[in-house]
């Protein structure tokens, strides 16, 4: 019984291991319903790097619906992202808040010019900004890397979603939130 | 719903408060436990659970070079403790989400002022690759503060040991497994994604079997329960 048990555990987490993805699992309870609670907005200090200077961004963005890339530079998959992410900006630019978000703490040195490097190598060229105490994250209970978080001009989260996501997909989930 | 809940878990919580110790009025369920029970009963499952004492172990910490007991933790140091199992290899992004849940904590305990009363314990299973120097850079990548004094990584010696230690102590099976879909990797563990939630006096009262999904609130707010009570 008890053995039967762990099995089952190790069972599941191997087939998210496989998909080599994981959900969030709080999607379903922040979309789309009138009772959906604004995110308290976070101010994060802002990267200096292509596309990006060092200074504040608060998220969500108080006048204008907000997209959020969730990335680390130790995702391997975030960097198969970011060509898209490039693709679908300027389509989108000029009606949200557009901003990638590392957990990563840049208040560090060493670690801020980490995410510099990487955003240079990957050809970053918008606002990239550090979670330095892991505050947003936490609110949007990320758990996987990367993950696009769509969220409308009230504050309300409309869209989140993990993994890789296709040009089309992430117009999509931008679309919910305009 | 969840916040009645919340607020009503609260109001209990004041009230052993006011009687001094943790949960020694009677009528008010297990003793041991400041929190009421989970919503899910987990009493069956392999690992402690709600109200199980917390197995000791006595693991060292390679980057402080000494050795851990969680015994020690709760009668000397008087902590309470997050505890969880990972791997800095970890392919599939379970293990960050697992350090993220403990590390978005030891932020909160930072700035509300009760750090030296916590204690948070990742134990590695993979001793072979997770050397002092590896889980220092994993530190750093993670954004866990090693300088508040809170947090051990915990290595076992061999993974044979670590093995043993944690099927016996934590009913948890590791096996080593082919990992052909990994560049880079030579070998990975399906493993279980858990995290337990100790008290001060070493009683579980939380244990997430559902680690790197668990809503990290949640995992926050109840640890900040535990710990301040």
């Amino acid at each position: 019984m008890r053995r039967r048990q762990v099995i089952a555990g190790v069972a599941s987490t191997a087939a998210l291991g496989g998909a080599g993805l994981l959900a969030t699992g709080n999607v379903p309870s922040v979309l789309g319903g009138s009772d959906t609670e604004p995110v308290d907005p976070v101010t994060l200090p802002t990267i200096d790097a292509p596309g990006s200077t060092a200074g504040e961004v608060t998220i969500p963005a108080p006048d204008r619906p907000t997209f959020v890339d969730f990335f680390a530079t130790w995702c391997a998959p975030c960097e198969e992202q970011m060509p898209i992410l490039a693709d679908v900006r300027p389509q989108v630019d000029d009606r949200v808040r557009f901003v990638s978000v590392t957990p990563e703490d840049a208040s560090q040195d060493a670690v801020r010019r980490t995410i510099a490097d990487w955003w240079r190598e990957h050809d970053g060229d918008w606002l990239v900004a550090s979670d330095v105490t892991a505050a947003l994250t936490s609110k949007l209970n990320v758990g996987a890397y990367p993950t696009a978080v769509a969220i409308d001009e009230t504050g309300r989260v409309r869209w989140s979603d993990s993994g890789v996501h296709t040009a089309d997909e992430l117009l999509a989930g931008i679309e919910t939130a305009l | 719903m969840d916040r009645r809940h919340y607020l009503r878990s609260l109001a209990g919580a004041g009230v052993v408060g006011t009687a001094g110790c943790l949960g020694s009025v009677p009528g008010f369920g297990n003793e041991n436990v400041v929190l009421g029970p989970p919503e899910q009963d987990l009493s069956e499952a392999a690992h402690p659970s709600y109200g199980d004492e917390l197995p000791a172990v006595t693991l060292p910490d390679p980057i402080a070079g000494e050795e851990v007991s969680t015994a020690r933790i709760f009668d000397e140091r008087d902590r309470a403790v997050l505890l969880t199992f990972f791997y800095t290899h970890c392919p599939d992004g379970v293990c960050p989400a697992l350090i993220q849940r403990l590390r978005r904590a030891q932020e909160v305990a930072a700035e509300e002022g009760y750090g030296d009363d916590s204690a948070f314990l990742p134990i590695t299973f993979d001793p072979e690759r997770d050397t002092a120097e590896v889980l220092r850079e994993y530190a750093t990548q993670q954004g866990v503060s090693l300088e508040a004094g809170n947090w051990h990584f915990l290595r076992p010696e061999t993974y044979e040991a670590g093995q043993t230690l944690l099927e016996e102590k934590f009913g948890l099976v590791i096996e080593k497994a082919p990992a052909d879909d990994y560049e880079n990797l030579e070998y990975q563990f399906p493993h279980y994604g858990l995290i337990l939630l100790a008290n001060k006096r070493g009683y579980v009262e939380r244990a997430y079997p559902n680690g790197p999904t668990v809503d990290i609130e949640t995992v926050v707010n109840d640890f900040e329960r535990v710990v301040t009570a």
